[in-house]
């Protein structure tokens, strides 16, 4: 049986297209939880680790999974910009419009706000909602939740996935047109989540997506019958102002060894920027302060005025300082 | 007058090359400031050529008549030099667009850092243009489009600028983040321009626009008053949000207009068709919701569904529009 598909669309030249979606669980009631991915065609984490969640479900919901049962419906869509994921894109590829800009979208408006208006027509009954990305293609993001002016259900329940590190964001202009905040008009609770690094699959992120979606099925008592295989990691919750960016000074090629999750104190070697004409060291980069590296940059050409690093701290950093980076990864 | 050049950013890229922000300082007497701002999309060039034909202009004053300069004019042909270079509309790398960045921070990223240069370089200013080329898709007749906030103080300036629709449009958050919300919440009143086509230039409406802006330079004080200037040719209708109409793609295939930009058209008429390059029949056709004036064309054949094709401003059917350049 074909899936169902929350928009379907015709084409200039190739047939009609359809973004389809996973409704698992029993339809006579509405849908407890959503998950979607794929806003960005680039950001693969999520679409691979929705895919196996469905299935996985999918079996729960079939009586194929002994001992487990699932007691409220789920819409799962993997992947939304599914002509950018086919064409490794990650806009729109027609007319190069970011979907995550287009929300809450518009029925008879363009192509790209008839998709947002479409998921957000499938989305907005449930109560859980959460939109799963993987930053851009030049940074990596440790496996996190995301808050944008939560609400304290929100704050109390971004703990149950079990990642290392809850991160409220400040809220700004272009925010605004994120489906992140679209979704508080109609209630409930809203996540965003960010694992990982677009362009690529990351095996070991997508794992811990998957514990974590699980973990948050089974807390809420949407899934029952799981035994977690592995425990949580030790969960941290960085509030506003508890996000430092390490923006460049220097530009060349930029080396890193470190991976993201580390635990940094202040001095600490972050990485080097290199002349990429003579190999010279031009510049250490170092820990500015101590804290958690929750992102870093994979590009190595390094423009001055780029992101290197962000670090989760303990103490609130300069206010403000975060504001500005509204264009990053999501 | 003195004609000076300079940067007002230097950033450095990761191999051996920099990105500089040009400008053109054309200083007069201790009279007002002005400033044109063009290019912040990479992909939209008619201000550019804007920015040449002025910088001509002043050249020509600055031989014949330089005394006539009261204040000092300002031109910023490229805020997205990387951009325009490239072909590309956002700012390369960054993949953001530059006029979501503003008013920036001196110690943000790249696209962040040229936002807070201009706004820095802009202080002062009695008048800045910013002057966009629409996209590839659409063109557009010479208009002003301001925020209704701000329409009291900038719907006077657009009226003669002789262009040919000034557009009301309403508070939209994600617009707080434009070149021209920060200069007018701080005072700086910045009239949005908006004509021709992506990737091409237009020039008549240049022409067009030009009269416009030395005409208003004069009226600020910026040129002398005694010195003659072109007439206006075009004086501008006002469209908001409750007399514009939006035509969207009702299927996918090739859009074939088969009405000129910048014409009246009745309720019903036929202003084109959809058609497919697969069979010979035609998938839809596009007729007008009302009596009114064509003032946005498609001008790229592709649609999807929801593309845009048309925007027509609802006018009195005894209201002509002007000959379309």
């Amino acid at each position: 049986m074909n899936p169902p598909a929350l928009l379907r669309m015709t084409a200039p030249l190739r047939e009609d297209f359809e973004i389809a979606y996973h409704d698992i669980g029993s339809a006579d009631s509405a849908a407890t939880l959503a998950l979607v991915a794929g806003i960005h065609g680039d950001e693969l984490n999520g679409v691979f680790v929705l895919s196996r969640l469905a299935h996985f479900l999918g079996g729960v919901a079939a009586d194929q999974q002994p001992g487990h049962r699932l007691c409220a419906r789920v819409i799962v869509v993997p992947a939304v910009n599914i002509l950018g994921v086919n064409t490794r894109n990650r806009r729109w590829p027609f007319d190069a419009t970011d979907i995550n800009r287009m929300f809450p979208g518009y029925n008879a408006g363009e192509t790209t706000q008839r998709i947002a208006h479409a998921v957000m027509e499938l989305t907005r009954q449930a109560h859980y909602r959460i939109d799963i990305h993987s930053s851009n293609l030049d940074f990596e993001e440790l496996p996190q939740v995301r808050l944008y002016e939560p609400n304290d259900a929100e704050r109390g329940s971004a703990r149950l996935f079990g990642l290392s590190a809850v991160i409220e964001r400040p809220m700004n202009a272009v925010f605004t047109s994120t489906i992140g905040h679209a979704w508080r008009s109609s209630g409930g609770q809203n996540f965003v989540l960010q694992a990982g690094q677009a362009g690529v699959l990351q095996p070991a992120h997508c794992d811990r997506l998957f514990h974590a979606l699980v973990a948050f099925l089974s807390r809420t008592g949407v899934l029952t019958g799981v035994e977690l295989s592995d425990p949580d990691e030790e969960g941290h919750y960085f509030g506003l102002g508890h996000t430092f960016p390490l923006i460049s000074e220097h530009a060349g090629l930029f080396v890193s060894r470190l991976a993201v999750g580390r635990w940094l104190q202040a001095g600490d070697l972050i990485g080097q920027v290199y002349d990429g004409f003579n190999g010279e060291l031009r510049h250490e980069v170092k820990a500015p302060m101590a804290g958690l590296l929750s992102g870093i940059r994979r590009q190595p050409l390094l423009f001055e005025g780029d992101l290197i690093a962000r670090i989760q701290t303990r103490q609130p950093v300069a206010e403000g300082v975060d504001t500005y980076l509204h264009s990053q990864g999501q | 007058m003195q004609i000076d050049h300079d940067s007002i950013l230097t950033l450095e890229l990761p191999y051996r090359e920099q990105l500089q922000l040009h400008r053109t300082v054309y200083h007069g007497g201790d009279g007002p400031k002005v400033a044109v701002v063009a290019g912040i999309h990479g992909d939209e060039l008619e201000g550019l050529y804007v920015c040449h034909r002025l910088a001509a202009w002043l050249e020509e004053l600055a031989l014949k008549r330089p005394a006539a300069l009261l204040g000092r004019v300002e031109l910023y042909p490229a805020l997205n030099p990387l951009g325009i270079d490239t072909l590309q509309r956002f700012v390369p790398v960054f993949d953001t667009d530059l006029n979501r960045n503003f008013p920036g921070h001196r110690e943000g990223l790249l696209p962040q850092r040229i936002t807070d240069a201009v706004m820095r370089a802009l202080a002062g200013a009695v008048l800045v243009l910013d002057i966009h080329a629409s996209n590839v898709f659409l063109r557009e007749i010479p208009q002003v489009r301001i925020n209704q906030a701000s329409a009291a103080t900038l719907v006077p300036l657009a009226r003669e600028m002789n262009i040919d629709v000034i557009w009301l449009h309403g508070a939209i958050t994600v617009l707080e983040a434009t070149i021209a919300h920060s200069l007018n919440s701080r005072g700086i009143p910045c009239l949005v321009v908006e004509m021709g086509v992506g990737m091409r230039i237009t020039p008549a409406f240049t022409d067009q626009l030009m009269t416009g802006i030395l005409r208003v330079w004069r009226s600020l004080g910026v040129l002398a008053p005694d010195l003659t200037l072109a007439d206006l040719t075009h004086q501008p209708l006002l469209a908001d949000d409750s007399n514009v109409h939006y035509l969207n793609a009702e299927t996918s295939g090739l859009f074939l207009p088969e009405v000129e930009h910048w014409t009246s058209v009745q309720r019903g008429q036929r202003l084109g068709r959809i058609v497919s390059p697969h069979e010979g029949a035609v998938l839809s056709e596009v007729r007008s919701p009302v009596d009114g004036i064509l003032f946005t064309l498609r001008e790229y054949p592709v649609v999807y569904e929801g593309s845009l094709m048309a925007r027509i401003m609802e006018v009195s059917a005894t209201v002509p529009p002007e000959p379309a350049q």
